[in-house]
């Protein structure tokens, strides 16, 4: 998307810098890495990038989809903990085959973030505050349900959850084909338009004939199932439920939304390629700074310099647009 | 002699201030019914629930056998420093005898300390300091000797086999000064013997996802690497499917065995232990820590003058061969 159409070939490489930046900073970043340790630039360390950065790819989408609305959900971390909470305890306490708890579980992540939809469409009770106050109150079932204890899921699942087809791990190919299959409904059908007018400005979305209401409910739904669906990828990997899970989830899930050109002031932005490449960038770091060996104590900076970098040009874009649009309106 | 007699009369103020105030200090008058309010920063490890089960039976036991009643009064702040100072605040209302706190942060907890001294509260820290006001007494782990032992013994055992290790140390959370001392008691070691390298360190942030990706990366880093250092076991499973992705997962005795070195003896570390993927291990002693708790809240209680001790209980050195006849582990009590 071209913010102004300026002549000036210095607001042209403006315009290019602030509409493709998430592609500059993943490519830079790789390069960096691949320059700079021995071992980053192989088939074998993308292929473990792109599994570790599956359960995330999905979880993180739903948070996506509402920062495109114009809202925030932070309670997808604790939506992944509570369902599969549920999930594990009546998969390994009560002897539910996997596939009823699992079903629990993906039921469960979108009755949750229904409710979310529920309390902030019905009674107008902002989506921050609304989801702050789920996100304790689904982490605080969980603790109360699994007693905070981990549980162990069997070898064959946790194989399962590590299981390649040829040099790609399995959760990376359906994290892929998930986020593929989202962006065609977002770009293709009447919801991702509705969502993207809402994320616009509800009131003119209302006036051009969007259901608002039904949008806003839909898109909570779908980001607590989605929530719930990376949960069960995460749980596969490790290889347990614990009390951990999702915990912190919600600031990493931002932050692969801006790396990934999705506008915090709603209305824009896309889940292939942007969120996807938000997403593998945070992962390219986290990889690329164990392979650095770089002090522990870099990390946080290094990821919060990135992100700050991300949502300041998120800032200047969202700037641009709105000058662009009264220069438009002046003409 | 007016100047006599006023001097007396001063004299005679001075001792009849001062002699009760000496007497009640040396006084421990023995209680028939304590109460411990306790409170948690958060519950969400079975760590926790073991701590207060263990504190909880051996204070029954403890006051059977001294017949001293004791009560407990306990709340869970679920993570929030806020929270926790008004759960404290509850308390002190409550009039408990002495309070037990695990700080959720370290500084925001002075506050409570002081306002329970205010009160006359005592007030013991548990598991975590307080960096800002001294509490009447502290038990908990020593974190640094906790690594130092489990370091001592793995070189040790690297030597016994003829290794020079190459390690990937698996750090905690930076922000958890248990993390760092065991981060620094690994490394005081390493200089100190020259048993292994460490060739890497990786934060974990105490995240289960980060023990998995973490190893997985560094064991791609660095395809030498023959030892690894896992500041907590309590995630260990990340840790063995990283190495069984990476083909490196083999117990010991088998060729390729990566040599560990963890702390805790947490359930997964336990069982991890057990089937020999862990060569040594320092425990952290939840049945210990409780035992030091009572004796020193029943103390503090009873008005003795303990002069604000730090009780710091060190572990024991564990191995596949040690552990399955070692004493209260909590990891086998309060297996998943």
């Amino acid at each position: 998307m071209h913010i102004v159409r300026a002549k000036n070939p210095v607001a042209q490489l403006s315009n290019i810098l602030l509409s493709h930046g998430f592609y500059i900073v993943m490519v830079f970043v790789l390069i960096f890495f691949s320059i700079s340790t021995p071992h980053f630039f192989s088939a074998s360390n993308f292929s473990n990038l792109l599994h570790h950065s599956a359960p995330m790819m999905i979880l993180a989408a739903g948070f996506a989809m509402v920062v495109m609305s114009g809202k925030l959900d932070i309670s997808i971390g604790s939506i992944a903990y509570l369902s599969t909470g549920v999930g594990i305890t009546l998969l390994m306490k009560h002897d539910y085959p996997p596939a009823v708890s699992l079903a629990v579980v993906l039921l469960l992540g979108a009755l949750f973030g229904l409710i979310n939809g529920v309390i902030i469409v019905y009674f107008k009770v902002n989506p921050l505050i609304t989801t702050m106050g789920t996100m304790f109150i689904y982490r605080g079932l969980g603790l109360l349900l699994t007693q905070s204890l981990t549980t162990s899921i069997a070898g064959n699942l946790r194989r399962l959850g590590n299981s390649s087809i040829g040099p790609l791990y399995a959760d990376f190919i359906l994290a892929l084909v998930f986020l593929v299959l989202m962006q065609v409904v977002l770009r293709y059908t009447s919801y991702g338009r509705d969502l993207v007018a809402v994320g616009n400005g509800e009131e003119v979305a209302k006036r051009l004939g969007v259901n608002v209401k039904r949008v806003n409910l839909t898109t909570f739904a779908l980001s607590g199932l989605f929530a719930s669906m990376g949960g069960v990828l995460i749980v596969l990997q490790v290889g347990s439920h614990n009390s951990h899970i999702g915990l912190g989830l919600e600031f990493t899930g931002m932050a692969m939304t801006i790396l990934g050109g999705v506008s915090l002031f709603g209305g824009e932005g896309s889940l292939v390629p942007g969120f996807m490449i938000g997403a593998w960038t945070l992962n390219i770091i986290e990889n690329g700074l164990n392979h650095m060996g770089a002090s522990p104590y870099a990390y946080p900076f290094v990821r919060g310099g990135i992100i700050f970098v991300a949502m300041f040009a998120d800032s200047m874009k969202h700037k641009a647009s709105l000058i662009s649009k009264i220069i438009v309106k002046d003409a | 002699m007016n100047k006599h007699i006023k001097s007396l009369l001063v004299l005679a103020l001075v001792v009849a201030v001062l002699l009760p105030t000496a007497f009640a200090q040396g006084q421990t008058a023995k209680k028939d019914k304590i109460t411990i309010g306790l409170s948690w920063n958060e519950k969400i490890h079975s760590l926790i629930q073991a701590w207060q089960d263990y504190m909880q039976a051996y204070a029954k036991e403890y006051g059977e056998k001294y017949g001293i009643e004791i009560e407990w009064v306990i709340n869970v702040a679920g993570g929030d420093p806020t929270q926790q100072a008004s759960n404290i605040e509850d308390l002190i209302n409550q009039g408990v005898d002495v309070i037990v706190a695990r700080a959720h942060d370290a500084a925001a907890i002075g506050a409570s300390i002081t306002a329970a001294h205010q009160a006359g509260i005592p007030f013991i820290t548990f598991d975590r300091e307080s960096s800002a006001v001294k509490p009447d007494a502290h038990v908990g782990a020593d974190s640094y000797t906790q690594a130092v032992t489990t370091a001592e013994a793995f070189a040790e055992l690297l030597k016994e086999n003829g290794v020079q290790g190459k390690c990937i140390e698996l750090q905690g959370d930076l922000r958890d000064m248990n993390a760092v001392n065991r981060s620094k008691g690994w490394h005081d070691v390493e200089e100190a013997l020259g048993a292994w390298e460490t060739v890497v360190q990786i934060p974990t942030e105490w995240d289960p996802g980060k023990f998995l990706s973490g190893t997985a990366n560094a064991l791609e880093a660095h395809p030498d690497a023959n030892c690894m250092f896992v500041a907590s076991d309590f995630a260990f499973e990340g840790v063995l499917t990283a190495l069984e992705n990476a083909g490196k997962l083999h117990p010991a005795g088998e060729e390729g065995h990566i040599w560990i070195a963890a702390q805790d003896v947490n359930p997964q570390g336990y069982e991890a232990m057990l089937n020999g993927y862990i060569d040594v291990a320092t425990t952290y002693d939840a049945y210990f820590h409780a035992v030091e708790l009572v004796h020193m809240a029943v103390r503090l209680a009873e008005g003795d003058p303990v002069g604000a001790p730090k009780i710091l209980v060190p572990g024991r050195v564990a191995t596949p061969a040690t552990l399955p006849d070692m004493e209260f582990i909590w990891a086998r009590d309060y297996k998943d």
